[in-house]
């Protein structure tokens, strides 16, 4: 009897021991984007973390190619108020819309409150920040950039355009010169995906407007939206672009530009590595990359992107996950992105960083475009905002409606969301 | 009590056996059904709009009625339905006859009558908007070599974007008018076709004499499920178009997906799913009393 009762007590103490070390090991799971946001890249990051913290485990998730995708899927898990994933991977256009849902977890007791976005590039700082709360910290950064093929410039003695006319002409030339019918002056994305939101304030940006104002308020300037949409359209008859571009997706441009069918084409930075790097591409050395043209007497302007760190209201070891976060949003680990990936920093001293400059030397004056761009409309109903803004450009693109109609219908849908 | 159910009447016993099966239906019918037409009267914004999570009565279903995006979505569904079930029959009809010929071997007419229908939508939407594509697309390529000029954008413009959209769906689910109706073939006698035969009956006269109306309980069955699945349409326009060119393919299941996952208002995207649930009855009710009373 007392022998049973010792092998009780024993195998109860086991388990409690047992079950002691299981407490001390915390595992973290990740939502870490789809293939553009290199989990490759992340998951390294999170085994040098691991190394560092013996009690915590990083699993990563990843999932959705497209931010539209994405969003989806999120939208649905944190409906849900799923507590499996502690931190995601979210785009720039996010934060406003998941904080004020309620499904990320504030990040100022655990961060030093607001002032801990200082160091950040003021855009990033911005977006991240919500009703005067950390919703967010930064991961990397993105931005729209004019990709050109340096050879062809040479070649007909162009320099880099500064208007969206210069452009225009200098396409031609090109054009004419090489008499390639399947060559396109320019491409941009002209499908109803995110990418179009970009596609209709690029022009409506660069002749210095805005489209909203500090408060989240519309102020949309409809003959100047109307004036960039109608330049987009002459490009269109000028042969400058192709008459399809109502079809063109992200992915479309990239493969285009790498086979060599493309002189000027605006895309996100990522882009940059499959131009130079992508064994079937066509353009490699040939490629070089500038500032966004503007309208006479505007100014250059680009839109933003990037990827945010945050952490889930629903989760269960909030405060590992706002640790793992801060790791994450380092200038540490910006630079290892930087290096490794050509993904770009958040902070502007990395972009100067020595070892950054060896390795990506383009980085040098992309600070300077991504410090002058400008962020999409953030509203807690992005979902909304986004939906009006990329349908309605792309039928204007497919000539369905006419900049006048579509810029009307974008302001009577977005007047009551935006305000 | 207890005695009673240990030696229950024949009623009772009928009770305790179905309980579980409408235990199971409350749960999986009922209860989902109930909460979207409870929701349907809330503003129920998850994106955190001003004053969520209050009762509105039926501003909801106010706010439908005077919605633009709604009368447009419910005119595509109509119409993809008005143009899609009739089409799909009228193939299908032919690829049932086709397939009802005695053929040496039945297997590879089957194997291909099933093809298009094991396959998944949404590949299907993606496949054809390939096909249709402005420069990389199939269709195009044929009319080029067929000496046509300029290519036509097919889903650029309204009016192609349908037409390429309900041909997809016609393709797609042809199959499955097929596989009912040659069912219904297989179970009409022979007999019946040598008497007409022998009594001078063209092919002709037997066809709408003898197959059409003996093929009858199989149709109306083949159009109810096809029908109420042309109202639900959603994954090949979404995956096709997006709703696009603007709004002008966007149907209903398309418009409320995009309100409660996109947008993230729940209690306007119940109220669509109720009026387009309402839709559905109407239409199916029709059917039945009109259809349903002739066969």
């Amino acid at each position: 009897m007392l022998r049973r009762n010792l092998i009780t007590i024993a195998a109860l103490a086991a388990s409690l021991a047992a079950g002691s070390a299981f407490a001390q090991q915390t595992t973290i799971r990740v939502f870490s984007g789809g293939s553009n946001q290199r989990p490759d890249l992340m998951r390294r990051l999170f085994d040098q973390y691991q190394k560092a913290n013996p009690g915590v485990k990083v699993e990563i998730e990843t999932g959705g190619a497209t931010s539209e995708l994405q969003r989806q899927y999120l939208s649905t898990v944190l409906n849900a108020k799923d507590s499996a994933i502690d931190i995601y991977l979210i785009d720039i256009v996010n934060p406003a819309q998941y904080f004020s849902a309620g499904w990320l977890e504030p990040l100022d007791a655990y961060v030093g409150g607001t002032a801990a976005m200082k160091p950040y590039l003021p855009v990033y700082a911005q977006a991240n920040i919500v009703n005067g709360k950390v919703a967010a910290m930064p991961a990397f950064a993105d931005a729209m950039f004019m990709y050109y093929r340096k050879d062809l410039l040479e070649k007909y003695g162009i320099k880099e355009p500064k208007t969206w006319d210069e452009l225009a002409t200098a396409a031609k030339k090109i054009q004419d010169g090489e008499k390639n019918p399947n060559l396109q002056g320019l491409s941009i994305q002209g499908a109803p995906i995110e990418g179009a939101v970009c596609t209709f304030l690029l022009p409506y940006w660069s002749q210095g407007k805005a489209f909203n104002d500090a408060a989240g308020k519309m102020t949309l300037d409809k003959d100047a939206a109307v004036k960039g949409m109608d330049m987009w359209l002459k490009l269109v008859d000028q042969g400058v672009m192709k008459k399809n571009i109502a079809e063109v997706t992200t992915p479309a441009t990239v493969n285009e530009f790498k086979a060599g069918q493309v002189a000027f084409a605006i895309n996100w930075g990522f882009a940059w590595d499959r131009f130079k790097d992508d064994a079937d591409s066509q353009v490699k050395g040939k490629v070089g990359v500038m500032a966004l043209p503007s309208m006479p007497g505007g100014k250059s302007a680009t839109c933003v992107g990037g990827w945010q760190w945050a952490v889930s209201a629903f989760s269960k070891s909030k405060a590992e996950s706002a640790k793992l976060v801060q790791y994450l949003a380092s200038p540490a680990s910006s630079k290892f992105l930087a290096v490794e990936g050509s993904l770009m920093p958040t902070y502007q001293s990395v972009y100067i960083d020595a070892d950054v400059v060896k390795q990506v030397p383009w980085f040098k004056d992309a600070a300077n475009v991504v410090i002058a761009g400008q962020a999409r409309p953030i509203s807690a109903q992005y979902g909304q905002v986004s939906d009006a803004i990329r349908t309605t450009t792309s039928a204007m693109l497919a000539r369905t409606k006419t900049p006048a109609d579509g810029v009307g219908e974008i302001e009577s849908k977005l007047v009551r969301v935006m305000r | 009590m207890f005695a009673r159910l240990r030696d229950p009447s024949e009623k009772t016993l009928g009770l305790i056996l179905l309980a579980p099966a409408f235990a199971l239906l409350a749960l999986i019918v009922a209860y989902p059904i109930g909460k979207l037409i409870y929701n349907s009267f809330f503003d129920l914004r998850l994106s955190g709009g001003s004053d969520s999570f209050k009762f509105v009565g039926f501003a909801n279903y106010v706010d439908v009625w005077k919605d633009k995006d709604f009368w447009g979505a419910a005119k595509n569904t109509i119409l993809i339905t008005l143009i899609t079930v009739p089409g799909a029959l009228v193939v299908g009809m032919g690829l049932a006859l086709l397939a009802n010929l005695p053929f040496r071997r039945k297997w590879p007419v089957r194997l291909s009558l099933l093809l298009p229908w094991a396959l998944p939508l949404s590949f299907c939407g993606l496949i054809f908007a390939w096909f249709f594509h402005t420069e990389y697309g199939v269709v195009n390529d044929v009319m080029r070599r067929l000496g046509s000029g300029e290519p036509t954008m097919w889903l650029l413009s309204p009016n192609w974007a349908f037409t390429a959209i309900c041909a997809t769906i016609i393709w797609k689910t042809s199959s499955f008018m097929a596989l009912i109706l040659l069912a219904g073939l297989q179970m009409i006698p022979r007999s019946l076709y040598e008497a007409a035969e022998v009594d001078g009956a063209s092919k002709w006269q037997q066809f709408w004499q003898i197959t059409i109306p003996m093929l009858m309980p199989s149709i109306v069955v083949a159009l109810i499920f096809r029908t109420i699945t042309a109202l639900q349409t959603f994954d090949i326009p979404y995956t096709m178009t997006k709703g696009g060119p603007g709004n002008s393919t966007e149907t209903l299941a398309m418009l409320i997906h995009k309100t409660t996952i996109e947008y993230l208002d729940v209690g306007y995207g119940s109220t669509l799913a109720v009026c387009m649930f309402l839709l559905s009855m109407c239409v199916t009710a029709f059917y039945l009393k009109r259809i349903g009373r002739s066969a």
